[in-house]
């Protein structure tokens, strides 16, 4: 019941604000904030609520829905999606609440656009039903098709069709491969899918529908180009969802379908699948350090994260002997680590570029420098998600990193070794951003007239940030949650 | 006898409603715009009503010396004719060129066409309520009496159309001297159907039918008619005429000639697919938003006609279905537009919708669902259309066909997109005065689109009720 509420409050909010209009802006803006706090703090209600020691399903609701096809209103979470949710549930007050300072028109409809899109985000990560989660999927790219087409930058079309029909092109393949599951089961329910026994070929066909769904999401190299534009082009609250929760969605579907449906195509696709997660880490890392426009750098960088996540859920395949548990464990809390990690600090990144985009309207690298003699409250967060970003120790970004590094070790020395050059390319191309940016001297006249960090901007940033350090020095809370649920993954995987 | 017209109450309502009609029109001053409308939807809130009580009672029987059937499955269309038709006679607006009630006359003259299309028997009374149809379509084309445009669209339409009748014609010709008769129980002869000579007369059968449906190669006249047309005509056109086609379909096809399944499967198959790859990428070159909306129509008849080809009950459940659906998403495509032309200025092209979002703010987010819908993205109800018809064909092992059609659909989001992207992206520096919708076309039209919507959430009931139209059993369980 709780997940249900988590879904169709914000929804139901969004429409009430659409109705409310345009004239009742700030009341709208009020009550989206309220709403979605309350939101949240009814997730943090259902984590605490969460039994750390189960692997099943909790909190499940199941109703017919279409009977004629067995399909159900079915949904439940476990340990991966839970703080995929609270990730979602955390990040949306904040992209509302930041709409205030960086929008213009029609706000009432950026606000709607949100918490819609945050319902159906949930909803993604809370359907066990595949018919309900496909239903979320794709419904979700209509209110970010409109935010970035309605509120984006000048070349802003082309990057919402762009995103759009690459994206709508993937999923239609998954499809394809869900009404195919349908026809061997009988039954649209995710478990029932991980029980049907299929030859290698079948399964090959069903990995491969959807892997174009996922990583086109994710996105992984070679469907990755839709991203930087989409990025670049898109206002910062979309920006942030963009990042921090849709691209998860790739990853959590190699999770949730890929591997527990079909394991041994997996094993088979194993070497491509780490091949091309290796060139985004450090191919992308390159194409990163090359870039002037710093939410392109961004969005590279995401890339390039990313690749980290398809590399933990696919790298122990490639075991030599019988495959290890542990390793198997390992590499999946890894990618998932790396998934909340990369989610809250490329939020933080894109909303600190917003900061400085409302100030001087450009995100060029080369009109910025010296923003710390002006703004210095601003230059310690903004080093700090930075630094998080380059995987500094004591930070999220390095956890993550370091246990998908680690368990790759135990597999193969070199392919680890090429992975851990991320920790030179990626502090690379940040921490020259960074110079570029925040230290030397100041160039453009307009730097010298702003203000610092106001508090309202920095509420937001803070705690982020504060959040980045937690999983950082204390990653327990987020392991615990998910263990028991990995644990169970990787008996399907790897038993 | 009393019986057998107690039976055709529906039609009698309509026949009625049509003389009342002429009689009023005679009458009729210009301050009484209203009378025809309002008289038509009278007629058909009443006709629905009968046609759900005998759907309820499910009536079951043969008329007119077997000529004449009221069964199931025609008095289900017959319900959803009527009912679509409720609708888009309230959500139609009056103008100058519908003052008279010429509209609304012809557009029941179609209604009793497309009524005894559904419950033909007989290729003779199939073939009446053909022309009853279609001979309306042509005066419906053709009723914007001043545009050059128009006078030329129903023209060619017209003669397009007569040439197919003929072909049509011809092939029950060549039925009618293999088998002796024109009574369909009769006709499902499987060693007559299978000879050659039945197979010339069933390609000409089904040219005839390609070009009712507006299927590639004949489907030149939709985009033509569509952009001609006044709006209030093209709003018709588009839906209720393929409700018509669709029963034309099933009663030739299904019922007459099921034994030689296998070689019209082949051929609707064939333009099935035409209709679906042209129609799409043709759609994506136009710039005026009726011609797109043609263009999308001939694509979602090549869906239908693949779910036909399958051949099987489920793959008619799926098409009807489809057709439907699609109905209700080009209704409130239409009607949108209908509603923000003014008298002066109709809109016509993508930059007349420039910036919608702006200055009607509901019906360019109704225009949205139904684009949205039309693409095939949930929680819309287009989405469901697409997916029966992509399962029947992956269950029937034709998964190459659906891999053509999910691509094919991909290539058609980018135009109905466009059309988004037109009313929510482009900005508008002149506005141009919009028409404002009355309270009944708000209704009608908010009716139509949240039934997107809302029929999307929940799709059951359409299911369940395209299922039941064909048997009358699968609404029990």
């Amino acid at each position: 019941m709780i997940i249900d509420q988590l879904i169709w409050i914000p929804i139901l909010t969004g429409l009430v604000v659409l109705i409310l209009g345009e004239k009742r802006t700030n009341l709208s803006y009020l009550l989206s904030l309220l709403i979605s706090s309350a939101i949240f703090f009814l997730s943090v209600y259902m984590y605490l609520l969460f039994d750390n020691t189960l692997a099943s399903y909790q909190f499940e609701l199941k109703v017919p829905w279409i009977d004629r096809f067995n399909i159900n209103y079915h949904l439940g979470i476990d340990g991966i999606s839970l703080p995929l949710i609270m990730l979602t549930t955390f990040l949306s007050p904040i992209v509302i609440y930041t709409a205030k300072t960086s929008l213009k028109n029609k706000m009432h409809q950026y606000i709607a656009s949100f918490l819609i899109l945050e319902g159906m985000m949930i909803g993604v990560f809370s359907s066990l039903d595949a018919f309900l989660f496909y239903v979320f999927w794709e419904a979700m790219l209509i209110p970010m098709f409109l935010i970035i087409g309605i509120w984006g930058g000048k070349n802003r079309i082309y990057a919402t069709v762009k995103f759009f029909l690459y994206t709508f092109l993937g999923s239609v393949f998954m499809l394809v491969a869900i009404i195919y599951l349908y026809m061997k089961t009988g039954s649209y329910m995710i478990s029932d899918f991980y029980e049907v026994s299929l030859s290698l070929n079948q399964q090959i066909l069903i990995f491969l529908g959807f892997l174009f769904a996922f990583a086109v999401k994710i996105p992984m190299w070679p469907v990755h180009t839709w991203l930087p534009d989409a990025h670049v082009e898109a206002p910062t609250g979309g920006s942030v969802i963009l990042a921090a929760i849709l691209l998860k969605m790739g990853g959590y579907g190699f999770l949730r379908f890929s591997l527990p449906i079909t394991p041994d195509a997996s094993l088979f696709m194993a070497p491509i699948m780490i091949t091309l997660s290796l060139i985004a880490i450090i191919y992308i890392g390159l194409v990163a350090l090359a870039q002037t426009d710093m939410k392109k750098l961004i969005a590279y960088s995401s890339i390039s994260h990313m690749g980290f996540v398809t590399l933990g859920s696919f790298v122990f395949f490639i075991q030599s002997g019988s495959m290890d548990l542990n390793t198997i464990n390992l590499a999946i809390s890894g990618a998932m680590i790396q998934m909340i990690s990369h989610g809250l600090i490329s939020a933080a990144l894109f909303l600190s570029i917003g900061v400085m985009y409302d100030r001087l309207h450009t995100r060029n690298i080369e009109e910025y420098g010296g923003i710390v003699t002006k703004m210095p409250k601003f230059s310690v967060l903004m080093v700090f998600f930075a630094l998080s970003n380059a995987a500094l120790p004591g930070t999220s970004g390095f956890v993550g990193e370091l246990t998908v590094i680690l368990a790759t070790f135990k597999v193969n020395i070199y392919i680890a070794l090429l992975s851990a050059l991320t920790l030179i390319i990626g502090a690379a191309y940040t921490l020259w951003m960074i110079k570029r940016v925040i230290f030397g001297a100041v160039t453009n006249e307009k730097i010298n007239s702003q203000p610092d960090m106001k508090l309202i901007e920095a509420i937001p940033l803070s705690l982020i940030a504060f959040l980045i350090l937690l999983i950082g020095v204390w990653p327990k809370p987020l392991t615990d949650t998910m263990n028991e649920t990995i644990l169970s993954l990787s008996y399907l995987v790897g038993g | 006898m009393n019986n057998e017209l107690t039976l055709i109450t529906p039609e009698l309502i309509i026949a009625s409603a049509i003389c009342l009609l002429i009689l009023v029109n005679s009458f009729l001053t210009t301050e009484k715009r209203y009378t025809g409308l309002i008289i038509g939807s009278i007629t058909m809130a009443t006709c629905a009503l009968i046609s759900l009580i005998f759907l309820i009672e499910t009536t079951n029987s043969s008329i007119f010396n077997n000529h004449y059937k009221i069964d199931h499955f025609s008095t289900g269309l017959k319900f959803t004719t009527y009912l679509i038709a409720l609708f888009i006679f309230i959500g139609t607006k009056t103008n100058k060129e519908n003052t008279k009630s010429e509209l609304v006359l012809l557009e029941i003259f179609a209604i009793l066409g497309v009524s005894i299309l559904a419950s033909s028997n007989n290729l003779l009374t199939l073939y009446l309520g053909l022309e009853t149809l279609t001979l309306s379509m042509y005066g419906l084309v053709a009723s914007k009496r001043s545009s050059e445009i128009a006078t030329e669209s129903a023209m060619k339409f017209f003669i397009l159309g007569a040439i197919a009748s003929a072909i049509f014609l011809y092939g029950v010709s060549f039925v009618y001297g293999l088998h002796g008769t024109l009574f369909f129980e009769e006709l499902n002869n499987a060693t007559i159907n299978n000879t050659i000579e039945m197979q010339l007369a069933l390609a000409f059968i089904i040219c005839g039918i390609a070009f009712k449906l507006g299927a590639v190669p004949f489907h030149s006249w939709v985009p033509d008619t569509y952009q001609g047309a006044s709006t209030s005509s093209a709003l018709f056109i588009s839906t209720i005429p393929k409700l018509g086609a669709f029963a034309l379909i099933y009663r030739l096809l299904y019922e007459a000639f099921i034994a030689n399944a296998e070689f019209w499967s082949l051929l609707i198959l064939l333009l099935g697919l035409l209709s679906l790859i042209l129609g799409n990428v043709i759609a994506i070159a136009q710039d005026n938003l009726r011609r797109i909306l043609g263009y999308s129509a001939v694509g979602h008849i090549g869906f239908i006609l693949i779910g036909l080809s399958i051949g099987s009950i489920d793959g008619a459940i799926a098409a009807l279905a489809y057709l439907v659906i699609y109905i209700l998403m080009t209704a409130a495509a239409f009607m949108s537009i209908e509603v923000i032309s003014t008298e002066k200025r109709a809109v016509v092209t993508l930059a007349d919708i420039k910036d919608l979002n702006s200055t009607h703010p509901w019906i360019s987010l109704i225009m949205l669902f139904s684009m949205f819908s039309m693409v095939g993205i949930p929680p819309f109800i287009g989405f469901y259309a697409k997916w029966i018809i992509l399962s029947e064909l992956i269950n029937s092992d034709m998964l190459s066909i659906a891999l053509i059609g999910i691509i094919v659909s991909v290539i058609a989001a980018f135009y109905y997109l466009r059309i988004v992207w037109y009313m929510y992206f482009e900005k508008n520096e002149l506005p141009i005065m919009k028409g404002s919708p009355n309270i009944f076309q708000k209704t009608s039209i908010s009716l139509v689109g949240l039934s997107i919507l809302l029929l999307g959430i929940y799709p059951s009931p359409i299911i369940n009720f395209c299922r039941s139209i064909f048997s009358p059993f699968l609404l029990i369980d």
